[in-house]
């Protein structure tokens, strides 16, 4: 049974190997004119990170039902995203009874807590709140499994870059 | 961002100290300033407790409970509601039971009337008297207009048994919102958010402390103090306005007395300090507990547990303080679930 199974992972690797080095050939002319990350990139992450950031924080005065129902939104219990620990996952959870991931911890929060109906999984809201919760915890090291709350040190403003003032 | 007013900063020190020297008028005083300005860590701060417990006039011993940061919502059968009046039965449940019961502000969630109204139905269902401070979500919808009407004078004081016990309203906000032309939703909308990095920190504004200097002025030094306020009395975190802006001044006019026991909301956590003469204490709250903030604590001891979201009524509580003979007190915490209390909490925290 190894054998055969080896063999398979052989033959898929040698194509899989000839496939990438085919896409190489047909994509390296892009590849080296232009970088892989510039300004303008980064520049959608962090208007992924603000309107994550305006989710996180608009279950307490209402907003779309997919947050909450009962008032609470994320910021009640996680200001700066504090809490959420984006470097511990995936973990097993017992709240989600198995190994999950923190998105699926949002919908836990969204539905269980906030009484909301959560969002799709690769919407893009929960892109968003990902974004958020991830950047704003920038420079933990991973540590998946971790049993820790840690909070993130933020020193003014709303924890990221901003066009504006920088004021909710 | 560091903790570094864990203790008095060097620049406290050196204010408190030209103060009390100015008006070293007891032996109590001289004794409390010695202490607070000389001794570097908390630590050595032990020392303090017998010069005060023998200078402390005695007192009639008394109990009183605190309740706090319900954040009630203008919405029916809200869980929050049932959490708060679970508060109130505990508390009627004390035995032995408490001369008065102590609420540390944030009644309300978004400043609302009725969500205030609300708590006050609850809170009169106490069987003792009951006196009520302040906190930031009572207040920045119509600038505590509903809560004035409801609770009277935001800053008292009253004598019981010998010690003076003081409630004052601690979240006085410079005026960040006419500039923009925020209307009041949008400033309350701003000022319910923990970390709202456009409202600046708060205090008790230089009337607090003139009423403050005043209540306290013919108060012997020898009274024990028991001090409220919504925001802890020293820089724990400003950016989550864990801290109240004129602290070092509230400090400072506070300097003369053996021993205060300052008790305060809006942290929802367990959380303790001691600075001189003046031991600080924060309380569970009846709806959500806030993390830790990324600082050391001063005590690293008297925290609480992790806590589980699965059950909402984990790190809630309510609490009772037993004041003795000596002027000394013992705060309790009197949690929901108790397994959020390590055991070094679950003894009581020494005031």
């Amino acid at each position: 049974m190894k054998i055969k199974r080896k063999n398979r992972f052989a033959k898929a690797s040698a194509l899989a190997v000839a496939t990438g080095i085919l896409g190489l050939l047909i994509s390296a002319p892009a590849l080296t004119k232009e970088p892989l990350n510039d300004a303008a990139d980064f520049d959608k992450l962090m208007e992924a990170v603000a309107y994550g950031d305006q989710l996180w924080h608009t279950g307490e005065s209402g907003g779309p039902s997919n947050l909450s129902t009962n008032g609470l939104g994320c910021a009640n219990c996680h200001p700066d995203a504090s809490a959420t620990q984006p470097q511990s996952w995936p973990k097993y959870q017992t709240n989600l009874g198995k190994v999950g991931t923190m998105r699926e911890m949002f919908n836990w929060c969204m539905q269980v807590v906030q009484q909301g109906k959560g969002f799709p999984l690769d919407s893009k809201e929960m892109i968003a709140m990902e974004a958020y919760a991830t950047y704003m915890n920038r420079g933990a090291v991973l540590n998946p499994g971790m049993n820790k709350q840690t909070s993130p040190v933020v020193k003014s403003g709303p924890g990221y870059p901003t066009n504006d003032e920088g004021n909710r | 961002m560091e903790n570094d007013d864990k203790i008095d900063t060097f620049s406290d020190r050196e204010k408190i100290s030209r103060r009390d020297f100015l008006g070293v008028a007891s032996k109590g005083a001289a004794a409390t300033m010695i202490a607070g300005v000389f001794a570097p860590s908390a630590g050595s701060m032990v020392g303090l407790g017998g010069v005060a417990e023998a200078k402390t006039k005695s007192i009639k011993p008394f109990t009183f409970a605190v309740m706090t940061d319900g954040h009630l919502y203008n919405i029916k059968n809200h869980r929050f509601d049932g959490m708060f009046m679970d508060a109130v039965n505990m508390i009627n449940k004390m035995r032995p039971r408490p001369d008065m019961v102590i609420y540390c502000g944030d009644i309300g969630q978004t400043g609302m009337e009725v969500e205030i109204a609300k708590g006050k139905r609850m809170l009169d269902k106490l069987k003792m008297p009951y006196k009520v401070i302040p906190g930031e979500h009572d207040w920045y919808l119509d600038m505590g207009k509903a809560w004035r009407g409801m609770f009277g004078a935001e800053n008292w004081s009253m004598d019981h048994n010998g010690a003076h016990i003081i409630g004052m309203n601690s979240i006085k906000i410079d005026d960040f919102w006419t500039g923009p032309g925020l209307t009041p939703t949008e400033r309350m909308g701003r000022v319910l958010e923990l970390e709202c990095n456009s409202c600046g920190p708060w205090g008790v504004d230089p009337e607090g402390l003139d009423w403050l200097e005043k209540d306290v002025k013919k108060v012997s030094p020898g009274t024990p103090i028991v001090f409220f306020s919504h925001s802890p009395l020293w820089d724990y975190y400003p950016r989550w306005n864990f801290a109240t802006k004129d602290a070092p001044e509230i400090r400072s006019i506070l300097r003369k007395f053996d021993n205060v026991m300052a008790v305060h909301g809006h942290v929802h956590q367990v959380v303790f300090n001691k600075i001189g003469n003046i031991s600080s204490v924060g309380t569970s709250s009846t709806s959500w507990p806030w993390p830790y903030p990324p600082v050391e604590l001063p005590y690293p001891e008297i925290r609480h547990n992790r806590l589980d979201p699965g059950d909402f009524a984990d790190g809630m509580g309510v609490h009772h303080v037993e004041v003795a003979s000596n002027g000394s007190g013992m705060m309790h915490y009197d949690p929901f679930n108790p397994s959020m209390l390590p055991p070094a909490v679950a003894r009581g925290v020494k005031l």
